[in-house]
């Protein structure tokens, strides 16, 4: 591994959990950082700031979670939680607390390597300030505030291209419903879902090709929305 | 004060009697004016039977008397005086105090039974009720409660029940008594004494004993006696004694110590089963999870990718591993309904959705059919756990193509169906026969026909159900019969478009 590998740091106390990741991500050209305590990922966050943290919430010394608040404090690394099934809530918890995304065990390695990637891009994105974002056929001129599907241009509302452009933001990653209902139509509303529901389907009706089969603007049940990435078609095949 | 009630009492029956006898006269009169009636001073034993039946005896003596004198004054010469002379007079006399006294006595212990009857009735009734309550418990703690009522109710004082043993969490009324209460308790539940009686300070005079002298599971019963004069103490407390002995009977014989032992077994079995499930959860997943991911890894690498076998097995591993996952889920699912803690989280949600995300999931199983959907473009909204009802459609979806056979279609749909939105699955394999169908979502049922040819647990469908009923719908399932092919659906109520959600404000 060179030193332009980006650095991945991997929480988990389960050893064959470690090794069957350390795998998947140095084949994807990762290079690994273990830790199997919570205390040692937060160490090994300050010595060797990685490009990307895997965070298991289940650790012998204290919850992910707290891993997760105590690392938020001072650093804003791409981090995917792998969170157990049926607990819609903790996982809306844990993104509103600064989770980029999640994938519930048991999971495959393009699954979670789709979401990492998405959540690296975006900090690229971030820092260089690149307007574009594309989506399959669709782009969005996050700069010109322009939507186009195939070259062609799809008029939008202010608030179905405020919903889009929040997605597109975090495209491939999941964006709860509470963070959207927040920066659309502000805190009062945060529990009026039927709002996002609403739109949601408006917007499916501009964007998709099928409306009831949606291939771009995706539902996560229980949690939020997910603007695929070309990752994500790469996962759904595989 | 109890004599004046009496006298007052029965002065009122007297005069009602002579008010009745007063209505005999005025009849009698207008018969002897308008009828030349002659005989008939009988009719004057109306007043006395009435009086005897309703009023008691005093009053039908009363009723007797002015009887018999009235009828003098009609019946007998001299006519129209009170004067007693002949011997039927005296005979009349005499006849209606036999009658005054035979009928009050006969009406008194009627009376007297009938109370006693229904008395019974009730304590019939009660101890029904509280063995029903007994063998419906479910923990130690229902089972006091329930004896406390019952003896409250017995002895009709406030009484306070200390369980056997240490009360984990102790009950507002047990923390009100007095301390002086709460030493003499501690005392009998130490075994020090047997029973005592204790002043609370606060003027009432408080009974402390077992329960049961014989049984101490049976716990240690304060009873609030109230403000008993010195001098009656031991006639309440020997009162009370009599009825806590027959009720402790009772206890016996209803077997409470037994109930009592099964609840503290049940609480611990609970207990137990909680933690078997946890680490099952944790156990058996964890491994799962680094398989499933270990294949995927595997499945990337260029080495095997280069040999086609290779590549279908690490597709086995993967779809074993997620098969397992599934049926530790189910488990998980079954124990959560058998405990009731299906606690839905609804939300408005588009119904294909729904569909999506199970048929998404379940991506891989489902490529060796063809799939083909058929969905509604403008549904309506409906108001659900979004998360259960998919695992109940994704169940359907996964025994479509369990039991339908490899490139066989499968046709999943969603439509409007009067008030329901109905999610289906349409299979053209094994079928159901009718007695199957019947038993269709049972826990366990499994078509004996697959028993040897197909694997499964027959929790699914029966998991699928109470999802589903948890959101307020019903699941259907209809087959032409023996592989003829099913359809399974859900049937999910939409509110009426009114209720709808109202769309948000779009500047």
């Amino acid at each position: 591994m060179t030193e332009t590998n980006p650095v991945v740091l991997v929480v988990d106390d389960e050893v064959q959990i470690r090794r069957f990741l350390r795998a998947g991500l140095e084949l994807d050209g990762f290079s690994v950082q273990d830790a199997e305590t919570g205390a040692d990922a937060l160490r090994w966050a300050t010595l060797k700031p990685p490009d990307l943290v895997i965070l298991d919430l289940g650790l012998p010394d204290m919850d992910g979670s707290e891993v997760l608040e105590r690392l938020r404090a001072w650093s804003s690394v791409p981090l995917i939680v792998l969170s157990v099934r049926s607990n819609e809530a903790e996982k809306v918890r844990l993104l509103e607390s600064g989770a980029d995304d999640y994938v519930v065990k048991p999971f495959g390695m393009a699954e979670l390597l789709a979401r990492a990637h998405a959540a690296m891009r975006r900090q690229v994105r971030v820092s260089s300030g690149e307007p574009v974002v594309k989506v399959g056929p669709l782009t969005i001129d996050l700069a010109a505030r322009i939507v186009t599907i195939n070259g062609a241009r799809v008029m939008l509302t202010p608030k179905e291209y405020r919903l889009l452009q929040l997605l597109a933001q975090h495209a491939g990653n999941v964006v709860t419903h509470q963070f959207l209902l927040k920066e659309v139509w502000g805190s009062p509303h945060l529990h009026d879902t039927h709002y996002l529901r609403i739109f949601v389907r408006k917007l499916r009706q501009k964007i998709e090709v099928d409306p009831t089969q949606p291939r771009i603007l995706l539902t996560e049940l229980g949690v939020g929305y997910r603007l695929v990435s070309p990752e994500g078609a790469v996962a759904a095949a595989n | 004060m109890v004599g004046m009630d009496v006298v007052r009492r029965e002065l009122r029956g007297s005069l009602i009697a002579l008010a009745m006898v007063a209505v005999t006269t005025v009849v009698v009169y207008g018969l002897t004016q308008s009828l030349e009636v002659r005989r008939g001073s009988v009719i004057y034993l109306l007043p006395v039977l009435l009086a005897g039946w309703h009023l008691g005896l005093i009053p039908a003596l009363v009723a007797a008397v002015a009887g018999v004198l009235w009828s003098g004054y009609f019946f007998f010469s001299p006519y129209y005086s009170f004067y007693l002379s002949r011997p039927n007079e005296i005979l009349n006399l005499l006849l209606f105090m036999v009658v005054a006294g035979v009928t009050s006595h006969l009406a008194n212990s009627m009376k007297k039974q009938t109370e006693l009857a229904k008395k019974r009735e009730k304590e019939m009734g009660d101890l029904y009720a509280f063995s029903r309550r007994l063998a419906g418990a479910s923990s130690a703690a229902d089972i006091y409660l329930a004896i406390e009522e019952h003896l409250a109710s017995l002895v009709q004082r406030k009484v306070v029940l200390f369980g056997a043993g240490s009360d984990r969490d102790a009950k507002p009324e047990q923390e009100a008594l007095s301390q002086r209460v709460h030493a003499a308790i501690a005392e009998v539940q130490a075994g020090r004494t047997a029973a005592t009686t204790v002043d609370d300070g606060a003027g009432d005079i408080w009974l402390v004993r077992r329960v049961s002298q014989k049984n101490a599971d049976f716990g240690v019963i304060a009873i609030d006696l109230g403000s008993v004069p010195a001098g009656a103490i031991d006639e309440v407390r020997q009162r009370v004694n009599d009825l806590l002995s027959d009720a402790a009977a009772t206890l016996e014989r209803l077997d409470v110590a037994r109930a009592l032992n099964d609840a503290k077994m049940r609480s611990e079995t609970e207990l137990l089963r909680e933690a078997l499930i946890g680490s099952v959860s944790h156990e058996l997943r964890t491994p799962l999870a680094s398989i499933l991911g270990a294949a995927t890894v595997l499945s990337k690498s260029a080495l095997i990718g280069k040999d086609e076998r290779l590549t279908s097995l690490t597709g086995v591993v993967r779809d074993e591993a997620e098969r397992l996952n599934n049926d530790i889920q189910n488990l998980l699912d079954a124990t959560r309904i058998s405990r009731e803690q299906i606690r839905p989280r609804q939300e408005w949600i588009e119904p294909q959705d729904i569909v999506n995300a199970a048929l998404e999931r379940r991506r891989r199983r489902l490529s060796g059919h063809q799939v083909s959907l058929d969905m509604d473009s403008n549904l309506p909204f409906i108001y659900v756990d979004p998360v259960l009802v998919e695992q109940a459609f994704g169940q359907i979806v996964d025994n479509a193509a369990k039991y339908s056979p490899p490139g066989s279609p499968i046709t999943v749909a969603a439509k409007r169906n009067g008030h329901d939105v109905v999610l289906s699955v349409h299979d053209e394999g094994a079928g159901l026969t009718a007695q199957e169908n019947a038993h269709v979502g049972e826990r366990f049922f499994r078509g004996p026909r697959h028993a040897t040819t197909t694997s499964g647990s027959g929790l699914g469908l029966w998991i699928a159900k109470a999802f589903v009923s948890a959101n307020g719908g019903k699941i259907e399932a209809a087959s032409a019969g023996a592989d003829r092919g099913a359809t399974v659906s859900i049937h999910l109520p939409f509110a009426t478009p009114a209720s709808q959600p109202e769309v948000g404000p779009d500047d």
